[in-house]
């Protein structure tokens, strides 16, 4: 859709409300439209976006974070005028190109080839258009020879190659992209993200989605934080990563509006993840030793002073909590959480720590973030090796069973 | 509209693929369709029942039956079309129209093939060739703007109410029964002596005059009235127009609902 009025690149949502209506049975029938004409509706209603004004200038990259529910998919769909909204405004300077989910829009008796042309369709081009880029988004794609084959073969890194592929060389004026980066390898993802930073040069806009405040760290300045359906915070990256973060500690998931360095003359001012050798890394295999080393700073004398330690799933889950009181701390002073055997599983998590004087409310506590990396598959699928053994005992060839 | 021109025939090539992936007759199943039927139908009702006089009576058969075949083919497609392809609706933005509309493209294409084979056999067998045969490009053009309405209408108020496909399958087989296949409505002999019925069927079924206009050029090689032309001419139009009002009323919120 392309607004007037607006700059190519441009993106403005100005008060925008949505409520949708979740019912109890998804699909009406026409029996319950009779039957229940005229009665008080039995829909409970949930207010996806409340009022959210926002403005993204062109060339802009700007990260969408936020628990499940606050609102991110929502103001995705509302941009690109997939869902209309109930009151207020929703436009987009220019091409758009979505991003939405993997594989949606193709066709799977299709080879690569052919979806690359649907795709393109779908968004409007046309076959010149497509022609002139097929190349590029062929050889980006990294697909070889499966191009040719029906995507129904596909892995979802596939898909993800391809869908990205063709949304990065479609030269679109604004990229909607809905937490679909994190299928892909490692090396596939830098690349994504040096042709969005080129994308981004000629101009392009990014409104990105995601749980992986790394991915955001990657691309974005600015991010927004959504909390109900309202903007919680819209600024500075590790800002507003902070403030997502200090959300995904507090219970009723309310912001309390803290912002870093208001804690009373206590802050933390380096945070490392230290292996066995002292060495600073940030992957590790489960059943690894793992130190996370903090240097806090003390402007004066802080009493009855205390340091909290959060793990986080990539999907913002709390994995583990602690805090520990530290007395009075003057100047600076190390602390350090030692973890003989690194009990998580493989994934990534974030590590939060932060530091107060006793009467701080712990949810403003934390305030500075790592990443953690877990990769290897022994120990066992999930979040965490509950170091359990296996047996059985009261039957005869019990042991075979056990292999 | 003229963007979306391409996205049009990328959806007809999809709709293709997938409605004949994995059978190895592909296309021909669809014409086989009603051969079959117009055999058992001939065996009925001119050999065993003897009520059908007709001359060249399997062609007479067939040439309604492929009128009809294409009218409840779409129909019965397109109304789950939208639903089978919410994923698709949900998450990107383009005119929602094109998905009942390719469903209803693809049936018209087995349609035209079957309409060639019908038309050459009827000039061969009925020797038809005269210029009432160009009545069948307008015709035809109309009958493809009444499917092409129904089948948005069908689509969208099968998004909102999930009932109106089995409720439409149901519908579908009384109305092939009631509508003048087998003869022609003033030829049945139920009719004969109440004139009021054979104007009934024939006019208030607004799929019958299509069957009658095809079967009149190509069986009989006659035109059909002017009043018969028109009648064809409005309904066309009303069931494009009205399905594209239906859609755009309905379709606003399709992205939720589905």
């Amino acid at each position: 859709m392309s607004g007037r009025g607006l700059v190519r690149g441009q993106v403005v949502l100005e008060h925008a409300t949505r409520t949708f209506r979740v019912r109890q049975d998804r699909s009406r029938t026409l029996k319950e439209l009779l039957v229940r004409r005229g009665q008080g509706s039995s829909h409970a209603s949930v207010e996806a976006l409340r009022d959210v004004s926002l403005r993204i200038e062109p060339g802009e990259a700007v990260g969408l974070v936020g628990r499940n529910g606050a609102g991110k998919s929502s103001t995705l769909a509302c941009l690109a005028g997939i869902v209309p909204l109930d009151s207020g405004r929703a436009e987009c300077g220019g091409r758009v190109i979505t991003l939405l989910e993997l594989g949606a829009g193709f066709g799977p008796d299709f080879s690569g080839r052919e979806n690359i042309y649907l795709n393109g369709a779908l968004h409007g081009f046309g076959r010149e258009e497509i022609e002139a880029r097929l190349d590029d988004i062929i050889a980006f794609s990294e697909l070889g020879r499966f191009i040719d084959l029906p995507v129904k073969v596909y892995s979802s890194g596939m898909f993800l190659r391809l869908g990205f592929s063709i949304a990065a060389h479609l030269d679109a004026d604004i990229m909607l992209i809905d937490e679909i980066l994190a299928v892909g390898d490692e090396s596939f993802q830098r690349k994504c993200f040096a042709r969005i930073s080129e994308r981004m040069q000629a101009g392009a806009t990014l409104v990105l989605v995601s749980h992986d405040p790394s991915a955001i760290e990657r691309v974005c300045r600015r991010v927004v934080v959504l909390d109900g359906g309202g903007v919680a915070f819209d600024g500075d990256v590790t800002e507003g990563l902070l403030h997502y973060h200090r959300l995904l500690g507090t219970e009723t998931g309310a912001s309390r509006g803290a912002r870093p360095g208001e804690g009373p003359g206590l802050e933390v001012s380096e945070l490392e993840l230290l292996d066995a050798d002292g060495r600073s890394r940030s992957a590790y295999r489960p059943g690894e030793a793992l130190t996370v080393w903090m240097r806090l700073r003390a402007t004066g004398e802080a009493d009855r002073a205390v340091a909290a330690l959060e793990v986080r799933s990539e999907r913002g889950e709390l994995c583990f909590r602690t805090d520990a009181a530290l007395g009075t701390v003057e100047g600076e002073v190390e602390v350090s959480f030692e973890i003989a055997r690194l009990v998580l599983l493989q994934g990534s998590y974030d590590v939060a720590v932060g530091a107060a004087a006793q009467d701080a409310p712990t949810g403003r506590l934390l305030e500075r973030l790592t990443r953690l990396v877990v990769t290897g598959t022994e120990g066992g699928e999930g979040i965490a090796d509950l170091r359990g053994s296996w047996t059985v005992a009261g039957r005869a060839g019990a042991q075979e069973a056990l292999r | 509209m003229l963007r979306y021109r391409f996205l049009f025939e990328q959806m007809v090539r999809r709709e293709l693929r997938q409605k004949y992936k994995g059978s190895a007759l592909g296309v021909l199943w669809y014409l086989i369709n009603p051969l079959v039927l117009m055999g058992a139908y001939a065996l009925v009702f001119s050999v065993l029942l003897r009520v059908a006089d007709v001359p060249d009576y399997p062609l007479f058969l067939l040439v309604g039956l492929i009128v009809w075949v294409f009218f409840s083919q779409a129909l019965l497609a397109a109304a789950p079309s939208l639903v089978q392809n919410s994923a698709l609706v949900r998450k990107v933005r383009f005119p929602r129209e094109a998905i009942p509309a390719s469903v209803a493209t693809v049936q018209m294409v087995t349609f035209l093939v079957m309409l060639a084979v019908a038309t050459v056999v009827a000039l061969v067998v009925r020797g038809t060739f005269g210029p009432a045969l160009l009545l069948l490009v307008p015709i035809v053009a109309l009958l493809f703007c009444f499917v092409l309405g129904l089948s948005l209408a069908v689509s969208v108020l099968h998004a909102h109410y999930r009932d109106v496909e089995p409720v439409l399958g149901a519908a579908l087989l009384p109305w092939f029964f009631v509508t003048p296949i087998f003869l022609r409505a003033e030829d049945l002999p139920g009719v004969a002596d109440r004139e009021w019925l054979g104007d009934l069927l024939q006019w208030a079924n607004p799929i019958a005059p299509f069957v009658d206009a095809v079967r009149l050029v190509l069986y009989a090689g006659a035109s059909p009235g002017a009043g018969h032309l028109a009648y064809i001419a409005v309904a066309g139009v009303v069931a494009l127009g009205g399905g594209l009002m239906l859609f755009r009323r309905m379709e606003r919120d399709l992205a939720v609902m589905l």
